[in-house]
């Protein structure tokens, strides 16, 4: 693993960041414009249960910054990259921003938080008027609820809603074809969990009518022992399984559950299966799970992202995570804003990221495009597919266009009140 | 809620079986763990919050010695022995020095201990988790017992940690180690004045404590995802489990960890989202009812 | 005690003064927020210690209380809009009640029992928070932002006047403290904590005496709640979960119980350490962790208390054929 150049304030740089943000708190881009260097604020997570969210989302922010500077910077200015941990905690996410603003002169802010945190950050965004990207944060309301919109802050990462569009596409279709009508459900209790299956059940059924949930288990997020939801679902006897579980608590559930013979039993849908650290962490993968693609080298099976993928594996040692895809995409934007922008000021990148389509190799068309009326990625590479416990992983990904999921995701948010 | 659930599964056999020994699978590891709690506090008057982290190096010495020697009783073998010795080491230079002293002194030494071992663990195997994967002799299908399901690890996990409480219960009750601690734990000062060495008898109490949750950290690893900051859940739940059965009680603590693990499988069906609050809700009540848990002595 | 009351008085306005002319002097907005931080946090943590220093009950659930207050501060500022005093007035009200129903069973436990009953009941609010998601968000807390209606010309949305706000609500609810600390109730409370069995043949209500104080130190935990929620903008469950009472017992362990300004001390302690160390070292675990080992094995005590103690060794000392027992008296380290 590699070190991230830690940036430690010198005296000078702190009087001179302080100065800068005297009487500008609403504006703190335009008081240090003239500096060579553009600092871009990091907030993430990189301590606890959960570190690799922020390793792996820095690894490949840096990676893609190195490229950006090597061809000038952005508005002539290089990146510097200063990453700070949250622990987790939204307060500290809150602080962290606003002092990487404040006292550290960062003029942009790109938020690798999970979703709490991305909430606080979201906060700090709206206090300070600080151009802001948020990486990690899944939940759809983030984006999608205008009472949460700021002109200033935009989201480069999937979103619940459009994995479900498709997971429930995918997993209807099979339903149909086999006859799966009873389905349970195990996820984690908190708001990703909850609505990312309440999302994909709706889809599910909507596709598949004869479809239904007759068991739902909500085991807390990093609960160590899923025996009890294991047992539980064991007793209702579905067809089928669903579970938004990630990380170490779905590779926990797969070890646990294994042992009781569970995927023998019914079909299992977990959407966030096919990330390598998964996929690799569990020794007796079960072959034959379901899964949404997080991050994989052969979907979309283009020249471009499997080189991206090698690229980082060489540079770090281990292939990219879900969350190193959305960071590199996001360094992509900004660079690209800046370059239509022609400018490094956070307002002109916002104004110039709003509907801006960048060439990209996660894209599913090889296009990724940054939604002007609610400022979210869209065209990214999503798709559902059948797991293999060795490489490839997933050999076969299946889609379902983008209009396709515009439609749907445009009656969600009617149905929401969102629209 | 979920009543429905619960009573169907309360008048079915095959539900029960599967239900109640999902409960005693839960319950032997924090019991495993709780023993050393409820040992360090009732000899040496110390709420040790380091106590989850031995359970985490356990489960990481665990999965190094499994790959590499692919062998499981090696694995835990050398969880509990490595354990064990890192116990020492931490009572010897740190727990010594905060005997009889503050109680939050103590805590805070405790806290920062944790800390420094949280970070030690991610320095030398990495932020990200891992998994050990189930040793070949237990991958092997379920058994039906009168319906209900029950692999067969889990059973070895039950058989192994009810030894171990068997094996501990009868060296307290019978041997002279376990007389002296059980004096110790009466009254330190009479024990040291009768000539017993109590640095030594302390250092001994720890390391056990450690050796065992070394042991559980062995046991869980082929079914749990390692990672720095694991011992953290398992200590929270070790310490209801040593309140409600009192703190300084063997039999308490095995009590405990069977009650919890029911609450949580049982919970899970008829409550699937207050099973945390009910297993708090179970300690208020005992601290209420009986402040000094179900086995313990009265607080002095 | 009038003239330490009008001496506390000076000493409170005094403080306030000089923080009010900090941003005369700095731009910096990192120190002001730092010092929001520091009022918020303070307060906690100097609530905590009328029970831990003072009453000699030691609570792990404290949290409870400075979640409520972000909580009831920001659903009451989401929901109706009322001004801003009323709304602090009414969120220490609803703390209050709280406190004295969550205090009327727990004060009955001694130490470790009062601890681990006190942790429960923080639990069941904490999973009542995530559960009740219609009214506090669940898990991803209070969001939207909470509204800060100007009051009296004062507009807390402007970060310096909020920085203003805070300083005066820090040093307001501490002279507040310091005068419970120092009034007829705060001896009856030492008297209670040092020995309750002779307090009670005194005549004392020992279990009022404890559940008065358990209700007080709620309260203006509620206020630092209140000045948390204003600084983040929202609430979080994470305030109410344990490990906040947590983070509140090693400030009162850094700075000192003995000496009232202890837990003051601690604050800025420990905000110090953990922001300087998140800052410079990937590691932090390790680097805080050896910071804070050196702390208690080698002073033994709160920096306060050690530094107290210390002058009046020298004290002791200097007058060689003084009273040695006052001297050793005080070197014990209890709140006085």
């Amino acid at each position: 693993m590699t070190k991230t150049p830690l940036t430690s304030m010198n005296r000078r740089g702190f009087l001179a960041a302080g100065a800068a943000a005297a009487g500008t708190v609403s504006m703190p881009w335009v008081a240090s414009a003239q500096a060579k260097t553009i600092k871009v604020g990091f907030p993430t997570i990189l301590s606890g249960r959960v570190a690799q969210l922020g390793t792996s989302s820095r690894n490949a922010a840096q990676m893609e910054i190195e490229k950006v500077n090597a061809a000038g910077g952005i508005g002539g200015r290089t990146i510097e990259l200063v990453v700070r941990d949250t622990k987790g905690q939204p307060q500290e996410a809150a602080r962290v921003a606003r002092e990487l603003v404040n006292s550290d002169g960062c003029e942009l802010l790109i938020d690798a938080e999970a979703s709490t945190g991305a909430f606080a950050v979201h906060e700090v965004a709206r206090d300070l008027g600080v151009l802001c990207i948020h990486t990690n944060s899944e939940t759809s309301s983030l984006s999608a609820d205008p009472k949460l919109k700021l002109p200033n802050a935009f989201r480069c990462a999937r979103q619940g809603i459009h994995d479900s569009v498709v997971g429930g596409t995918y997993a209807a279709e099979i339903a149909n074809a086999k006859n799966l009508t009873r389905w349970a459900t195990c996820s984690p209790d908190y708001a990703y969990g909850r609505d990312t299956t309440a999302e994909f059940v709706m889809y599910l059924k909507q596709f598949a009518p004869k479809v239904e949930v007759i068991s739902e288990a909500w085991p807390k997020i990093f609960q160590p022992d899923y025996t009890e939801a294991i047992t539980k679902i064991l007793q209702a006897k579905p067809q089928a399984l669903y579970s938004c579980l990630w990380g170490g608590d779905l590779t926990s559930f797969i070890d646990q559950a294994a042992i009781y013979a569970l995927f023998t039993q019914m079909q299992f849908y977990a959407v966030n299966m096919a990330d390598y650290t998964a996929l690799t962490a569990v020794k007796n993968l079960p072959a034959g799970i379901h899964s949404g693609n997080r991050y994989i080298k052969t979907f979309p099976s283009t020249p471009e992202n499997a080189a991206w993928g090698d690229a980082y594996k060489a540079k770090y040692g281990e292939y990219p995570t879900n969350w190193s895809w959305q960071n590199a995409l996001a360094i992509n934007f900004l660079a690209e804003a800046a370059k239509k922008a022609n400018s490094a000021d956070g307002k002109k990148i916002a104004e110039a990221l709003r509907g801006l389509t960048v060439k990209s190799p996660f894209g599913a068309d090889g296009t990724v495009t940054m939604r002007a009326e609610d400022q979210t990625i869209v065209g990214y590479a999503v798709g559902w597919g059948t797991t293999i416990p060795k490489e490839p992983y997933v050999p076969e990904m299946k889609s379902v266009p983008w209009q396709r999921i515009f439609e749907l995701e445009t009656a969600w948010k009617k149905s929401k009140g969102f629209a | 809620m979920d009543l429905n659930a619960l009573t169907e599964c309360l008048v079915s056999t095959s539900c029960m079986v599967t239900q109640v020994t999902s409960g005693f699978i839960i319950g032997m590891l924090l019991f495993l763990v709780a023993i050393g709690l409820t040992l360090i506090f009732g000899v040496m008057k110390i709420v040790n919050f380091t106590h989850g982290a031995f359970y985490m190096i356990g489960a990481y010495l665990a999965m190094t010695v499994f790959q590499a020697t692919g062998s499981y009783t090696l694995a835990l073998l050398g969880a509990a022995i490595g354990a064990c010795l890192f116990g020492v080491v931490v009572e010897r230079f740190f727990m010594q020095r905060i005997y009889g002293g503050n109680v939050l002194m103590q805590l805070l030494v405790c806290y920062a201990l944790v800390l420094i071992l949280d970070d030690l663990v991610r320095i030398i195997w990495g932020p990200e988790f891992k998994s050990m994967g189930m040793p070949d002799a237990f991958r092997v299908p379920p058994l039906f017992i009168m319906g209900g399901i029950v692999p067969p690890f889990y059973l070895f996990l039950i058989a192994a940690a009810l030894a171990i409480a068997v094996v501990a219960g009868l060296a307290i009750a019978r041997t002279r180690f376990g007389k002296t601690i059980r004096a110790a734990a009466h009254n330190p000062s009479m024990v040291s004045v009768l000539g017993i060495n109590t640095g030594l008898l302390f250092t001994g109490v720890f390391a056990l404590g450690c050796l065992l949750a070394g042991l559980a950290g062995g046991l869980a690893a082929p079914v749990r995802s390692l990672t720095p900051g694991m011992g953290f859940s398992i200590l929270i739940e070790s310490f209801i489990v040593t309140v409600i059965g009192g703190m300084g009680s063997i039999l308490g603590a095995l009590v405990g960890a069977v009650l919890i693990g029911l609450i949580r499988t049982f919970g899970a069906l008829g409550f699937p989202l207050f099973t945390e609050a009910l297993m708090y809700l179970a300690m208020a009540v005992v601290l209420i009812v009986k402040p000094s848990g179900l086995f313990g002595r009265e607080a002095t | 005690m009038k003239s330490q009351a009008l001496r506390d008085g000076l000493f409170g306005l005094a403080a306030f003064l000089i923080l009010a002319a900090l941003p005369l002097v700095t731009t910096s907005s990192a120190l002001i927020d730092f010092v929001i931080r520091c009022a918020a946090l303070g307060l906690f943590a100097t609530s905590l210690n009328l029970l831990v220093g003072y009453g000699g009950m030691v609570s792990f659930g404290h949290g409870l209380f400075f979640g409520m207050g972000a909580y009831s501060f920001g659903i009451i500022m989401q929901r109706t809009g009322m001004p801003i005093p009323l709304a602090i007035l009414l969120t220490m009200a609803v703390a209050a009640i709280v406190a004295l129903v969550v205090g009327a069973i727990c004060v009955r436990l001694k130490e470790i029992y009062f601890a681990f009953v006190t942790l429960a009941f923080q639990m069941l609010v904490h999973s009542m928070i995530i559960a009740w998601t219609p009214v506090t968000g669940g898990d991803q807390g209070l969001r939207g932002g909470i509204p800060r209606p100007s009051f009296l010309g004062i507009n807390l949305a402007d970060q310096k006047q909020l920085y203003l706000f805070a300083a005066a609500l820090l040093v307001v609810g501490l002279l507040a403290m310091r005068h419970i600390v120092s009034s007829p109730f705060g001896y009856t409370l030492r008297m209670v904590r040092d020995n309750p069995t002779r307090a009670g043949f005194l005549g004392v209500d020992v279990y009022r005496t404890r559940l008065t104080a358990f209700v007080l130190a709620g309260v203006f935990a509620s206020l630092g709640g209140v000045v948390m929620s204003l600084f983040v903008s929202g609430a979080y469950p994470e305030f109410a979960f344990w490990t906040m009472s947590g983070e509140a017992v090693f400030i009162v362990m850094l700075g000192g119980t003995a000496a009232f300004l202890g837990p003051m001390v601690g604050t800025v302690l420990l905000l110090l350490l953990n922001d300087f160390v998140t800052r410079v070292a990937e590691h932090h675990g390790l680097v805080l962790g050896a910071v804070i080992l050196l702390f208690a094995l080698g002073l033994r005590k709160g920096l306060l208390d050690f530094a107290l103690d210390w002058r009046a060794a020298r004290r002791t000392r200097a007058q060689a054929g003084g009273d040695k027992a006052a001297g050793a008296d005080k070197m014990q380290g209890v709140a006085t």
